[in-house]
């Protein structure tokens, strides 16, 4: 176990998400299964009462691990130094490579599911009538089932971790001759792949900003009430896609280019060599997930009071969206033309 | 009206430190870094490339530098090692190279040793169960 402030403040997290998620989530499950069954007023305004509490303690709970996905990559960077053979966070996740990498896949799903529920919660509060609030009540008892995986993971990483563990860092795994990231595209794309990759990713890129301004132009969210959700859905698609030809396009061409290291490719070690690519990362996963969390809005906020308020709350949620993406995309471009 | 000028004005805010954080953060030259994978190089097992425009390129470890090698091939006029025993470069094809159990660069597992003498390199070798390597540069 390799203590510092970093380590101690993930273990003190994850413990008191642990406490607090195991309460709320079952607290929030009992509401539920008691929302549905009541069928009177009286009733379910004795039961917001009692809801508010949880809620409360949630809603902290929740912003808390929103700070923890990059606190954990944070940490990770602290123990490079620690980790015999680690050059930069990858060397860190092979010390126990199937929980870290489990993490590494848990905690994005975990950020969008809560940023998500989030905007639920923002949108009920608008109301007069609490409409969501069964659904919100339920998505929360689910979450709370991922956060606690996740606290746990993290408890068990640090604890796990030990320091002067030898390990091979990104070299002999990111810049092999068949590594997946490369032969795949090649597959598809031939030898000049690269070329293929670069221009493929500011196509998708442009067309989701383009399509996510033309709806935001055209005020689509009022008028086209019922394929609304379909266009949402392939959005959201279409920004998912966009991911991983975004990740796909930063290993293979982009961040080679911004290191000044042709032939390596890892994106840990873009990180520590160009940290403002950190922002870049950042501004694209909020674009990517606001696409996503405007169509998880519209699943599960139409209902009643909260069906009126939707089309502000989308047109709020896609505008962030818009600027996240292009001022990514503006970042790269603006590396791309430095280097 | 009023919020979507608030609107502009704040996008406009984020803009600018998009930009700054994009323009500001150049990259610091790599002097002493590897050109491979940008860690930085131990001076005694070092690796140098002399390319035929007569730049030069450098890379931590053997292993790094014969991943380079296979790209750069065509542009390599000169291949430069370091005796791990005087520390001084010599050119690649009058060293010797052996494979022992003692790594040399830990982030690569980097187990290739280079040196001058034939008696050197046999005396590692015999100490560490080692076994002779082909120059990886040919």
């Amino acid at each position: 176990m390799i203590l510092n402030a970093l380590s101690i403040s993930m273990i003190f997290i994850g413990l008191l998400s642990c406490l607090l998620v195991i309460w709320g989530g079952t607290s929030s499950l009992i509401l539920y299964r008691k929302w549905i069954k009541s069928s009177t007023q009286e009733e379910r305004t004795f039961l917001e009462d009692r809801s508010y509490l949880v809620l409360l303690i949630m809603v902290i709970v929740l912003l808390i691990r929103l700070i923890n996905w990059p606190l954990f990559y944070a940490t990770l960077q602290s123990f490079i130094h620690d980790i015999e053979g680690a050059m930069c966070i990858f060397g860190v996740t092979q010390v126990k490579p199937g929980l870290t990498l489990f993490l590494e896949y848990l905690k994005p799903i975990t950020f969008f599911l809560i940023g998500g529920w989030l905007i639920l919660h923002v949108l009920d509060r608008a109301t007069r009538t609490s409409p969501l609030m069964g659904r919100k009540l339920l998505l929360l008892s689910i979450i709370s089932l991922f956060v606690l995986i996740d606290s746990m993971g993290d408890i068990l990483l640090m604890i796990g971790i030990a320091p002067g563990t030898l390990v091979s860092c990104c070299t002999t795994v990111t810049d092999i001759l068949n590594r997946p990231t490369r032969t795949t595209p090649e597959s598809i794309f031939g030898p000049q792949y690269a070329q293929f990759l670069k221009i493929l990713f500011f196509v998708t890129h442009l067309l989701l900003i383009g399509m996510v301004g033309l709806v935001l132009k055209y005020k689509t969210f009022e008028k086209t009430f019922s394929w609304r959700r379909g266009i949402l859905g392939f959005f959201f698609l279409f920004a998912l896609l966009n991911g991983i030809i975004f990740v796909l396009s930063q290993i293979e061409v982009f961040a080679p280019t911004m290191m000044h290291l042709p032939f390596h490719h890892c994106l840990y070690c873009l990180w520590q060599y160009v940290p403002d690519s950190i922002v870049m990362y950042l501004l694209f996963v909020l674009g990517t997930f606001s696409v996503g969390w405007g169509f998880t809005t519209d699943l599960f906020g139409r209902m009643g009071e909260a069906s009126d308020l939707l089309p502000n709350y989308l047109r709020k949620i896609y505008w962030f969206a818009f600027f996240f993406l292009s001022a990514s995309l503006l970042m790269l471009i603006i590396h791309l033309l430095v280097d | 009206m009023a919020s979507n000028k608030n609107k502009i004005i704040l996008s406009i805010i984020f803009l600018i430190i998009s930009l700054t954080f994009g323009c500001s953060r150049e990259r610091k030259p790599i002097d002493d870094r590897c050109d491979y994978d940008g860690v930085k190089i131990e001076p005694l097992y070092g690796v140098y490339f002399i390319l035929q425009d007569g730049t030069e390129k450098k890379f931590c470890s053997i292993v790094c530098a014969s991943m380079s090698f296979l790209e750069l091939k065509k542009k390599v006029k000169e291949v430069l090692v370091v005796d791990e025993v005087s520390g001084k470069k010599i050119s690649a094809s009058q060293a010797f190279f052996v494979g022992s159990e003692v790594v040399t660069v830990p982030h690569n597992k980097n187990r290739i040793h280079v040196f001058k003498n034939r008696e050197d390199a046999m005396r590692h070798l015999e100490k560490f169960k080692g076994s002779w390597v082909q120059n990886p540069f040919q």
